[in-house]
C-alpha cells in the first residue's frame, strides 16, 4: 500500500516522533498497534451472519453462539496484544559488507515478563523471519541489510509483528534501533599500488614468502592479534596465549596511502584502497593504511583487514 | 508473504478432532453415508500425513464432491431445505478438510466448523447440546491457536490449554452480550420443520385413544405460575372441545355458517359480542391465575390452558369455546403467557344453532341410554335447576353401579354407549366423558366433551408444573342456565383419586394395579430415591433453560432490562453494554498483563533499597550495585557521625541475609528495621 507522498511524509514524521531510535526498546502500549487481519474481518462477518441467522430462526442459542464468537474476538485482542507487549529488543552485532552487496545486523530479543510466540521481524521490502522467545531468555536473529553505498548504513525501521494466538488480529510495532552496518567501498581494480615502503610495486612481495620473517620471540596475546601468529603449540602446553613476534620484513613496512592517489575522487580513492587491501591480505605481508586523520599500523590477518576495511567504510568520521 | 506454510504437525490431530466433533450431532441423525464419507476422509488424511499416500488430486476431490451431492439428493430428494442443506454443509466440511494444505484452507475449515455447530443448534436446543457446541468451539479455537503457532517445538496440549483459557474468558462476555444486546424482530420468517411425529392429542376422541396416550411419560407442557397455583383437582388444562358425535367418535364442530372472525378473537381485530361480555367479566373478577406455558411441539394449533384463558401474548387467538389457538402449528417448543379467570365462563351465551349442535345425537345407537336419560328428565321435572339435577343423577348412576376405572378396558364393538353403560362398565376417562355427554344430550341438557390434561406434577425445586402425556384426560361440560358452561368430570365419580392424586395413584389402587405401572414405566419423580432427585434436578435445569435461555425473547429482555436499568432506552442499554464489557475486559487486561510482572522484591531486598534510596535522596546519588558493606562505607563517608550506626545495620543485615540455615524471624526483622530507623535520623 503506497500512500501519496505528502501524507506518507507526515506519517513518517509522526512515527519518528512517536518512536525515536534507541539502542534498546521494550515494547509497551505506546508503541504497539493492533488491527484485525483479513481473516479477523471474515470471522466477524461470520459472527454477524450467525447473529442474523439467530434472529431469523428466533433461536437464542445460535445468537449465543454468535456472541461467543464476538467475545472470543474481544478476548483475542488482549491476548494478541499481550504477545507483543513487554518484548525487549536491542542491538546485537553487525556484519559489514561491500557496498552494493548485503550486510547483516543482529537483533537481540529478550523476554523479561512472559513468553512471546511467533514474532515476525522484518524491514521494509524483506521477508519475515519468525522467532519465539521463552520467558527470561534471549534470542537473536540476523537480518540482512542491502548496502546501497559506502559508509554507515543505519538500520531501517524494523517491523515487529505477531498474530498469535488466534490470527484474528495483527499487532505490530515499528522499532527504530540506533544500530548501523558498515558498507565497505566497492573494490575497484587499479594497477598501481598506492603504497610506499617496501618496494614500490606489487611484484616486490608477490613471492610472499614467510622466509622473509625472522622469528624474534613471544609476547602475550592482545585481542586483535592475528590468530595465525598465536603460539598454539605453546598454548596447548599450557603456557597461555602468546603471539609470535617476527622481525620486520626485509622490504620494510608497507603503507597504503590515501595521498598516493592524487587526482581521484574520494570514493574512487577508497575503492582503490579497498582493492589493494584485498590484494595484499593473502600475501601475509604486514601492511598499514594512512588516511587523512587516521593511521593504522601494519599488520596481517583477518582482524587487521576488517579494521582497515571498516576504516575505509567510516571515512571521514572514524 | 513468501513463507511456505503447512499445517503444523502438532495441530493436525486437533483439526481432525474438530472435524469429527463438529459433525457428530449431524452424523448421528443423518444418513449413514455421511459418517462413511467422514471416515474415508479421515483415513485418507491420516495416510497422507503418514506419507503413504499423495494428497488426492482435483479429480478425486471433484468426484467425491459430486458423489456427496448426488447422495444428498438421493437421501432427501432435494438439495435445499434445512435437512438437506445441513447434510450438504457437513459433507463440504469433510471435503474441505481433505484438501487442507495451507493456513488459509485451515481457516476455511474452522469457519465451516462454526456453521456446522450452528446447524446443530438448529435441531436441538438442550443445555447438553449447547455445552457440546461450546466444547466444539473450544476445539476450533485450539485449531486456530495451532495453525498460528508455527514453532516446531510447540505442543498440542498447550494449544488446548490456551484455547480453554480464552474460551473461559469469553464466556462471561458472551453472557453479557446475550443479556444486553437488544433482540431484533426477525428480518424474514424461517421455520425449521420439526416434522417428526409425536405422541399427543388428536383432534377427535374415540374409545381407546386417550388410554393410548396414558402409556407415555413424555412431557406435554410445563407451566410456571406467577402467584397462586390452583389445587390439583382444579387443574383442568383444556385443549379442545368436541361437540359432534357420530356414534363412535367425538369431533370438533362449529355451527354452520359461522365465520372464523365470529368464532375467534385475535388481538387487534374487531371484538365479537361474546368477547366483549367476557372482557367485562375479566375486569370484575378477582380470582385469576397468571402463568406461562411452555408447550412441547405438537404440530397442532391448539394450546392448553385453564378456563377461561386470556392470552397475554400476541401470537394466538381466543376461541368462543374458551380455548386458545396458536397462529401457526406448534412445531418447536412454544412459550405463551396466559391469565385465566375461572368465573368468567358464565358470560358466554348459547343460542340458536349452537344450542342445537350441543344437543345433537346420532340417529341410532344407545337406545337404552336414551331411555335412561328420558327417565331422569321426567323425574327431575321442569324446575330451573333440573339440568343440574339430571347431571347429579347421572353421576350417582356412575358411582352406585359397579363401574371400574381401568387402563385396559374391554373392546366395545357394536354400540359403544349401551355396551359400556350397561354391560362392560369398565373404562377409562374417555368412556365416561363420552357416555356422560351422551346421556346429558339425550336428557336435553346441552353438553360437550372436552379433551386436555388434568393435573400435573410439581417440581419441588422450582414452582413449575410438569404435565405429561399420561395426564391426558377427557371430561364433559354442560350448559346450565345462569352459570353457563360448567365442568362435570364423570371420571371423578368413579375414581376420585384420579382427580385428586393423579393417574398413577388411581391405578395403584385399582384392580389392574401396579403391574401396569411397571409395564408403562410410569414410576417417575416422587417415588423417592436418588433417581427421582436426579430427574427432578434435570427437569429443573431443563425448565430453567427453557424459560431463561430459550425463552429470553424481546419481551422478557425488556422486563429484565427494566428491572436492571430502571427505564429501557437505547442510550441506557448502550451505556450498560459498554460499562459491562469494559469492566470485564479491564479485569482480563489486569489479569493478563500484570500477572507475570516483575519479580517481587523480598523483604530483605526492600530493606536494602529503602536505605539506599534514603541515602541517595539526602546526599550524593549512589550507584545501584553496592554491597551492604559498600553502602555502609558510602554513608560513613558522607555522614561521619552515622558511621557506627551504618556499620551496625550492615553487619546485622548481612548476618540475617546470608544465613542459609534460618530465614529471619519476625523479631529479627523488627530489630533490623529499628537499626535502619536509627540510621535514618543521623542522615541529615
Amino acid at each position: 500500500m503506497q500512500l501519496p507522498a505528502p501524507i506518507r511524509n507526515l506519517y513518517e514524521r509522526w512515527l519518528a516522533r512517536r518512536l525515536p531510535p534507541a539502542r534498546q526498546i521494550v515494547l509497551d502500549q505506546r508503541r504497539i498497534f493492533i488491527f484485525p487481519t483479513g481473516y479477523g474481518f471474515f470471522y466477524l462477518l461470520v459472527a454477524a451472519l450467525l447473529f442474523i441467522g439467530g434472529i431469523n430462526y428466533e433461536n437464542n442459542l445460535i445468537l449465543a453462539l454468535s456472541f461467543l464468537l464476538a467475545s472470543l474476538f474481544m478476548v483475542a485482542i488482549l491476548h494478541t496484544f499481550r504477545n507483543l507487549s513487554a518484548l525487549g529488543i536491542r542491538n546485537g552485532g553487525s556484519e559489514s559488507g561491500f557496498a552494493g552487496e548485503e550486510g547483516a545486523l543482529e537483533i537481540v530479543l529478550f523476554a523479561q515478563r512472559r513468553e512471546h510466540h511467533c514474532v515476525w521481524l522484518r524491514w521494509r521490502g524483506q521477508d519475515d523471519q519468525q522467532i519465539s522467545i521463552r520467558r527470561g531468555e534471549e534470542e537473536s536473529l540476523w537480518l540482512n541489510l542491502p548496502l546501497a553505498k559506502r559508509g554507515r548504513v543505519m538500520a531501517p525501521r524494523l517491523k515487529v509483528e505477531s498474530r498469535f494466538p488466534l490470527g484474528l488480529l495483527r499487532t505490530w510495532s515499528y522499532v527504530s534501533l540506533d544500530h548501523y552496518c558498515l558498507a565497505w567501498p566497492r573494490p575497484e581494480e587499479s594497477l598501481d599500488c598506492p603504497a610506499d615502503g617496501g618496494k614500490e610495486n606489487q611484484q616486490a612481495f608477490s613471492s610472499g614468502q614467510s622466509g622473509n620473517d625472522e622469528f624474534q620471540g613471544l609476547r602475550s596475546y592482545i585481542p586483535g592479534d592475528s590468530l595465525r601468529r598465536v603460539d598454539w603449540k605453546g598454548y596447548a602446553r599450557g603456557r597461555g596465549l602468546n603471539t609470535k613476534q617476527f622481525e620486520e620484513p626485509v622490504g620494510g613496512r608497507l603503507w597504503l596511502r590515501w595521498d598516493c592517489l592524487q587526482g581521484l575522487g574520494e570514493e574512487k580513492r577508497l575503492s582503490v584502497l579497498c582493492f589493494w587491501i584485498l590484494q595484499l591480505d593473502p600475501q601475509r605481508q604486514p601492511y598499514g593504511l594512512k588516511l587523512p586523520g587516521l593511521t593504522l599500523a601494519p599488520d596481517t590477518g583477518d582482524v587487521h583487514r576488517w579494521r582497515l576495511l571498516d576504516a575505509l567504510a567510516s571515512y571521514p568520521d572514524f | 508473504m513468501a513463507r511456505i506454510y503447512q499445517v503444523p504437525s502438532h495441530t493436525r490431530l486437533w483439526l481432525a478432532l474438530a472435524v469429527v466433533l463438529c459433525s457428530l450431532p449431524q452424523l448421528v441423525k443423518g444418513p449413514l453415508w455421511q459418517a462413511g464419507l467422514l471416515v474415508l476422509v479421515i483415513l485418507i488424511r491420516w495416510l497422507v500425513e503418514q506419507q503413504r499416500l499423495m494428497l488426492p488430486g482435483r479429480m478425486v476431490r471433484s468426484l467425491l464432491l459430486i458423489g456427496a451431492v448426488a447422495l444428498t439428493f438421493y437421501s432427501f430428494g432435494r438439495l435445499y431445505g434445512p435437512q438437506a442443506g445441513v447434510a450438504l454443509l457437513v459433507s463440504l466440511f469433510a471435503l474441505k478438510y481433505l484438501e487442507v494444505v495451507q493456513q488459509r484452507d485451515a481457516y476455511v475449515v474452522v469457519v465451516l466448523g462454526y456453521f456446522v455447530c450452528a446447524t446443530a443448534l438448529l435441531f436441538s436446543q438442550t443445555p447438553g447440546m449447547f455445552l457440546y457446541v461450546v466444547l466444539c468451539m473450544t476445539v476450533l479455537t485450539t485449531c486456530l491457536v495451532g495453525i498460528n503457532h508455527s514453532d516446531t517445538r510447540a505442543s498440542g496440549l498447550l494449544h488446548g490449554r490456551r484455547a480453554v483459557v480464552i474460551t473461559l474468558q469469553a464466556v462471561p462476555l458472551m453472557v453479557v452480550l446475550f443479556l444486553l444486546v437488544p433482540r431484533v424482530a426477525p428480518l424474514w420468517n424461517m421455520q425449521v420443520g420439526g416434522d417428526k411425529a409425536r405422541t399427543g392429542m388428536t383432534d377427535s376422541m374415540s374409545p381407546g385413544q386417550i388410554s393410548e396416550l396414558s402409556e407415555s411419560a413424555e412431557l406435554a407442557f410445563r407451566v410456571d405460575f406467577q402467584g397462586d397455583v390452583p389445587p390439583r383437582a382444579q387443574r383442568y388444562w383444556r385443549g379442545l372441545t368436541l361437540s359432534h358425535y357420530d356414534g363412535r367418535t367425538w369431533q370438533q364442530a362449529v355451527t354452520q355458517g359461522q365465520s372464523e372472525s365470529e368464532y375467534l378473537y385475535r388481538r387487534g381485530t374487531e371484538k365479537p359480542d361474546w368477547y366483549q361480555r367476557l372482557e367485562s367479566r375479566y375486569s370484575s373478577e378477582q380470582q385469576r391465575y397468571r402463568y406461562q406455558v411452555i408447550a412441547e411441539p405438537t404440530q397442532r394449533r391448539w394450546l392448553f390452558s385453564l378456563a377461561v384463558p386470556f392470552p397475554l401474548d400476541g401470537d394466538m387467538a381466543l376461541a368462543k369455546d374458551m380455548r386458545l389457538v396458536a397462529n401457526q402449528p406448534v412445531s418447536q417448543r412454544f412459550a405463551y403467557r396466559v391469565e385465566s379467570v375461572p368465573a368468567a365462563a358464565e358470560a358466554i351465551g348459547l343460542e340458536g344453532q349452537e344450542r342445537q349442535l350441543m344437543l345433537s345425537l346420532p340417529q341410532d345407537g344407545g337406545s337404552r341410554a336414551r331411555g335412561l336419560a328420558q327417565q331422569w328428565r321426567l323425574e327431575s321435572g321442569t324446575a330451573a335447576d333440573s339440568a343440574r339435577d339430571i347431571a347429579q343423577r347421572a353421576l350417582r348412576y356412575f358411582r352406585e353401579q359397579p363401574f371400574h376405572y381401568t387402563l385396559r378396558p374391554p373392546r366395545l364393538t357394536a354400540d359403544p354407549i349401551d355396551e359400556f353403560l350397561f354391560r362392560t362398565r369398565r373404562g377409562f376417562c374417555e368412556h365416561y366423558a363420552s357416555s356422560f355427554t351422551f346421556l346429558m344430550r339425550a336428557a336435553g341438557v346441552p353438553a360437550r366433551v372436552v379433551v386436555g390434561y388434568q393435573g400435573g406434577e410439581q417440581n419441588e425445586l422450582g414452582s413449575h408444573l410438569l404435565v405429561r402425556q399420561y395426564d391426558a384426560h377427557a371430561w364433559s361440560e354442560i350448559w346450565l342456565d345462569g352459570q353457563g358452561w360448567t365442568r362435570v368430570d364423570p371420571t371423578g365419580a368413579v375414581a376420585p383419586e384420579r382427580i385428586e392424586l393423579g393417574l398413577r395413584e388411581a391405578l395403584e389402587n385399582s384392580e389392574d394395579g401396579s403391574d401396569v405401572l411397571d409395564d408403562l414405566g410410569l414410576r417417575r419423580f416422587s417415588d423417592g430415591g436418588l433417581f427421582a432427585t436426579l430427574s427432578q434436578w434435570m427437569d429443573y435445569v431443563d425448565f430453567r433453560w427453557q424459560t431463561w435461555v430459550l425463552g429470553y425473547d424481546s419481551a422478557f429482555q425488556y422486563e429484565f432490562l427494566e428491572d436492571l436499568l430502571g427505564a429501557v432506552t437505547p442510550v441506557r442499554i448502550a451505556i450498560a453494554l459498554i460499562v459491562a464489557v469494559t469492566l470485564l475486559m479491564g479485569l482480563y487486561a489486569l489479569f493478563l498483563l500484570w500477572q507475570s510482572g516483575n519479580e517481587k522484591l523480598t523483604l530483605m531486598e526492600r530493606e536494602y533499597w529503602r536505605l539506599h534510596q534514603r541515602a541517595s535522596e539526602r546526599g550524593r546519588p549512589l550507584v545501584a550495585g553496592l554491597t551492604p558493606m559498600q553502602l555502609c562505607q558510602a554513608i560513613s563517608e558522607q555522614w561521619p557521625q552515622a558511621a557506627v550506626a551504618a556499620e551496625n545495620w550492615a553487619k546485622y543485615y548481612q548476618k540475617l541475609h546470608y544465613d542459609p540455615l534460618s530465614p529471619p524471624d519476625k523479631q529479627q526483622k523488627r530489630h533490623l528495621r529499628s537499626l535502619r530507623n536509627r540510621l535514618y535520623k543521623l542522615l541529615d
